[in-house]
C-alpha cells in the first residue's frame, strides 16, 4: 500500500472533500480535485480567516466552517493560474512568517497574528487608490487578499449571517421606494 | 397495412402545428386553442412544469454550494453562455450549453438559448414596451431595410390584447415615444429617480425618465387569478422560474391556460428538422421532426403551421425545409431569407455617486428594476450624424456602508453595520441597430448538429452606425449626469459580441414586396400562406424597445387572420 492510499484510509469523507483528523501528528494531506493540502496549509488558512473575523460574542469565521468554504471555492471556482499563483504566495507567507517570528503563524500569539496580517493592509484613513506601505510580491499579496475575499464572502453568505445579522427575505411582499433615514440609519 | 398508415396519419394531423413553446409559441398555442383549434406544440428540449420544474426557486443564498458563482471548469467548457447575466448557480439549468448544440461563428456572436417548454420566457429580462409609430415608420423614413407592411394602429389594439393576459405594470405617461398601454400599478420611482426624471423635464425637451414597464403583477385582476397567478412578491428571482407566477412567462401563463382547454397537445424532445411543402397541393402540409430521446424521424399534419422557434432557430428551419418549389429555402423567393439580420447595441454603462438625498433609502427590491429612459436621440427629425437611436435604462440605488479596510473585531463589527452609504446611479445603452444583407446566417454546407441537421454559420457584426451611437449614448448620459450634479461620473464601453443582448431579430423580415421580403403584413409567408413566423425573425427592424412585448402582440394579431382565414376557405 503506497502513502496516498493509506492516508486515504485514515481519511474522513465530507462532501467529496477527503479532509484528514486534525490530530494526526505527521503533516497529512487533504485532496482535493486539482491540488492536495497539507495540514499545516489547511491550519494556515483556517487561522487567518480567524484572525480577520475572530469569534467574539458571535461566531468567527471558522466557527460556521469558512475555512472549508476558501477550499471548495479554490478547487471549484478559481483558474489553474490563480491556483499556482495562491500556492506560490502560500509559501512566500509562510517563509515571511518564519523569518519574522521563528516559528508558523499558527504559534503565533493573536496579537502577532494581527501584526503581520495588519501589514498586507493600507494605513487607517489613508485615500482609496493608497497602497499598504509593504514591499510585498503580487503573489503574497494576492494570496492575503484571497484567503480575505472568501472569509468575507463565506461569511457574509452564511446562514448564520443571513438570518442573524443581515436578514435574506426570500419573499419580500414588498417595494417601498420611499423609505425614511434618519442620521443614515433606518428611522 | 395501408390503412393502419391512413389511421397513424390521421393521428398525427391537428389543426395548427406550433413550433416552439416560448414567449411567441406560447402566445401562438393560447390564441389557436381559445379559438377551438387542435394544436399541436413541438418544442425541442423538456418540459419544464410551472412550480414543479423551478428546483431552485425557494433556495437560500448559502444553500448554493458555491453561493452562486459558477464552476470553473463549466465556464471554461462554456464561453458563450458563461457570458450572460444570467448564468449562475441559480438558473444554469434553463440555458443551453455551448456544446449541447454547436453552430459556427463566421464572426462573434454569443447565442443566448433556452431549450425547455417555455423557452427564454422562463429567464427574460421582463421588459414590456410598446413599439410606436416612430418605429415602424423608421426604415421608411430613414432609408434602410424596407418599409414596415403595418403601422402602430394595426397593432396597437393587440396590444391591448396581450397586456390585459399577460400583466403589465406601468404608468401612462403620455410619450409620443412609448405608447401607453393597458397597465397594472407601476413600480415606482425612488428618490434619486425622480429627482432625475424632474431634473430631464426641467433642462432637457423630450427627455424623460419613467417608472420602467414590465411583466409583473404589481396588483393582478381576475384574469391572472384564472391563470393561477398572483401578485408579484419582489422576489426579483425570477430567473428561476417563479412559485407566484407574478410574472409572465409561457410556462406560467399562456401554456397551462392552453393545456386548460383539453385542445392542446404538448410534445417536448422534439426538434423540427424542416416543414414540408407539397408541391402538388402547393402549401406546407406538416412538420418533420427528430425525436431527441429515439433519434426517429417522425412527421405531423396540419392546415396551418406557426413557426415560433426563436429568431435564429426559426431561420434556420426555414433554411432547411427545401422543396422542388423553394430549393433555397421556404418560402425564400426573394433570397432575403436568413439576411438582414439584427439586434440591440447594449454595449455601453455608466455609474456616478450621488450627493445628498440621505433621508430617504429604498426597502425590499423592485422588480422593474428602476426607471426607464425612451429614446430621445432622431425622433421627430434626423439631428446627429448617425440613424436612429437608443433608450436607457436608469436606476439609482442605497447599500450598506462597509469598509473593506481592516481585519479583526473592528472589521468584523462594520461588516454587521446598517450605516447606509452614499446613493449611486447607473444607466445602460440600448440601441437600435439597422438591418443590412450585410448581417446574416446561412446553413453550414458540410458541419451537422448532433440530430443531422446543417449547423447554422452567424456573420453578424457592429457597424460604424452603432460606433457613433455608442459614443452619443456616452456623450449625452455624461453631460446629463453632470448637469444633474451627479460625482465621480465613470462611463464604460466594451465590444460583446452581438446576440449577448438577446435581442437577435429578422432573417425571414415583414414588408409589401414578396421581392424583398418573407412575410405579408399578416406575418405570413408571402408564397405559402398557410405558414407564419410570429417570433424575433419577423421583425423589419429592431426599434430600441424591448421586443418580446410586440412579438406576442403580432402572433395574436396573427392567429387571428389565419383563422378567419381559414374560415374563409382560403389557406
Amino acid at each position: 500500500m503506497d502513502r496516498r492510499s493509506a492516508l486515504k484510509n485514515l481519511a474522513i469523507v465530507v462532501g467529496g472533500t477527503v479532509l484528514l483528523p486534525r490530530c494526526t501528528s505527521h503533516n497529512p494531506v487533504a485532496h482535493f480535485t486539482s491540488f492536495d493540502v497539507t495540514y499545516d496549509q489547511q491550519s494556515l488558512v483556517h487561522d487567518m480567516a480567524d484572525t480577520i473575523i475572530p469569534k467574539t460574542d458571535t461566531p468567527g469565521a471558522t466557527d460556521l466552517e469558512v475555512d472549508k468554504f476558501i477550499w471548495l471555492m479554490l478547487d471549484d471556482c478559481t483558474k489553474k493560474d490563480d491556483q499556482k499563483a495562491f500556492f506560490k504566495g502560500m509559501d512566500e507567507f509562510t517563509d515571511l512568517v518564519k523569518k519574522t517570528y521563528s516559528k508558523s503563524f499558527s504559534d503565533l500569539s493573536k496579537q502577532e497574528k494581527l501584526t503581520l496580517l495588519n501589514t498586507f493592509e493600507k494605513k487607517p484613513g489613508s485615500k482609496p487608490d493608497a497602497k499598504p506601505a509593504n514591499n510585498y510580491s503580487k503573489e503574497l499579496s494576492g494570496f492575503f487578499s484571497t484567503v480575505k475575499g472568501l472569509t468575507v464572502f463565506g461569511y457574509t453568505e452564511s446562514k448564520y449571517f443571513l438570518t442573524k445579522v443581515d436578514v435574506y427575505e426570500l419573499v419580500p411582499g414588498r417595494y417601498n421606494a420611499m423609505l425614511p433615514v434618519k442620521n443614515n440609519m433606518k428611522a | 397495412m395501408a390503412n393502419l398508415n391512413v389511421d397513424s396519419a390521421k393521428e398525427r394531423t391537428y389543426d395548427a402545428i406550433v413550433i416552439g413553446s416560448g414567449m411567441s409559441g406560447g402566445w401562438a398555442a393560447k390564441e389557436l386553442t381559445d379559438k377551438g383549434l387542435k394544436v399541436l406544440m413541438l418544442e425541442r428540449g423538456r418540459d419544464v412544469k410551472h412550480i414543479k420544474d423551478y428546483p431552485t426557486t425557494n433556495m437560500y443564498p448559502w444553500e448554493f454550494k458555491h453561493r452562486g458563482e459558477m464552476p470553473e471548469k463549466v465556464q471554461e467548457e462554456n464561453p458563450v453562455i458563461n457570458r450572460c447575466y444570467a448564468f449562475h448557480e441559480d438558473a444554469a439549468h434553463f440555458f443551453v450549453k455551448d456544446a449541447e448544440h454547436p453552430y459556427v461563428q463566421t464572426k462573434p456572436f454569443d447565442w443566448i438559448r433556452g431549450y425547455q417548454v417555455g423557452g427564454k420566457s422562463l429567464m427574460w429580462a421582463r421588459q414590456t414596451q410598446r413599439w410606436s409609430d416612430f418605429d415602424f415608420q423608421g426604415p421608411a423614413r430613414d432609408g434602410f431595410a424596407v418599409d414596415w407592411p403595418i403601422r402602430y394602429a394595426d397593432i396597437a389594439p393587440w396590444y391591448s390584447h396581450v397586456e390585459k393576459f399577460a400583466g403589465i405594470s406601468g404608468n401612462k405617461d403620455g410619450l409620443d415615444t412609448l405608447p401607453d398601454g393597458e397597465f397594472l400599478p407601476a413600480f415606482p420611482l425612488n428618490v434619486v429617480e425622480t429627482a432625475f426624471s424632474k431634473h430631464l423635464k426641467d433642462h432637457y425637451k423630450g427627455r424623460h425618465v419613467i417608472s420602467a414597464r414590465c411583466a409583473h403583477l404589481s396588483k393582478p385582476n381576475q384574469i391572472h387569478l384564472d391563470q393561477g397567478r398572483v401578485q408579484c412578491q419582489e422576489r426579483t428571482l425570477c430567473q428561476r422560474g417563479c412559485p407566484f407566477g407574478g410574472y409572465f412567462s409561457a410556462n406560467a401563463s399562456t401554456i397551462p391556460w392552453a393545456l386548460k382547454s383539453g385542445k392542446l397537445t404538448l410534445r417536448p424532445f422534439s426538434v423540427v428538422e424542416s416543414v414540408i411543402y407539397d408541391d402538388t397541393k402547393g402549401k406546407a402540409t406538416g412538420v418533420r421532426i427528430i425525436d431527441t430521446n429515439t433519434k426517429q424521424t417522425e412527421e405531423y399534419y396540419a392546415r396551418i403551421i406557426f413557426v415560433n422557434a426563436a429568431a435564429i432557430n426559426t431561420n434556420l428551419i426555414l433554411l432547411n425545409s427545401t422543396s422542388k418549389r423553394f430549393p433555397n429555402g421556404f418560402g425564400n423567393d426573394s433570397g432575403v431569407l436568413g439576411k438582414y439580420v439584427a439586434f440591440h447595441n447594449y454595449s455601453a454603462h455608466i455609474n456616478a455617486e450621488v450627493e445628498g438625498y440621505e433621508e430617504w433609502a429604498t426597502d425590499g427590491r423592485n422588480p422593474a428594476g428602476g426607471g426607464y429612459i425612451p429614446r430621445f436621440r432622431n425622433v421627430y427629425k434626423q439631428e446627429t450624424n448617425f440613424l436612429r437611436g437608443y433608450a436607457a435604462g436608469f436606476y439609482a440605488y442605497r447599500g450598506f456602508k462597509h469598509t473593506w479596510e481592516g481585519i479583526g473585531e473592528d472589521f468584523k463589527a462594520g461588516l454587521a453595520k446598517k450605516e447606509y452609504g452614499s446613493w449611486r446611479v447607473g444607466s445602460h445603452m440600448m440601441g437600435e441597430t439597422i438591418p443590412k444583407e450585410s448581417n446574416f446566417v446561412k446553413l453550414d454546407p458540410t458541419l451537422k448538429d448532433p440530430w443531422g441537421i446543417p449547423q447554422l454559420q452567424i456573420s453578424v457584426d457592429y457597424d460604424d452606425n452603432d460606433e457613433k451611437m455608442k459614443k452619443d449614448y456616452v456623450d449625452q448620459m455624461t453631460e446629463m449626469f453632470t448637469s444633474a450634479g451627479f460625482k465621480n461620473i465613470h462611463a464604460s464601453t466594451n465590444h460583446q459580441a452581438p446576440g449577448l443582448d438577446i435581442h437577435e431579430m429578422g432573417g425571414a423580415r415583414m414588408g409589401n414586396d414578396p421581392k424583398a421580403s418573407i412575410l405579408n403584413k399578416w406575418n405570413q409567408v408571402h408564397s405559402a400562406q398557410n405558414v407564419f413566423v410570429t417570433d424575433g425573425a419577423s421583425m423589419t427592424s429592431t426599434s430600441c424597445q424591448n421586443p418580446s412585448l410586440t412579438y406576442m402582440a403580432f402572433t395574436a394579431r396573427a392567429v387571428d387572420h389565419a383563422v378567419s382565414e381559414m374560415s374563409k376557405g382560403n389557406i
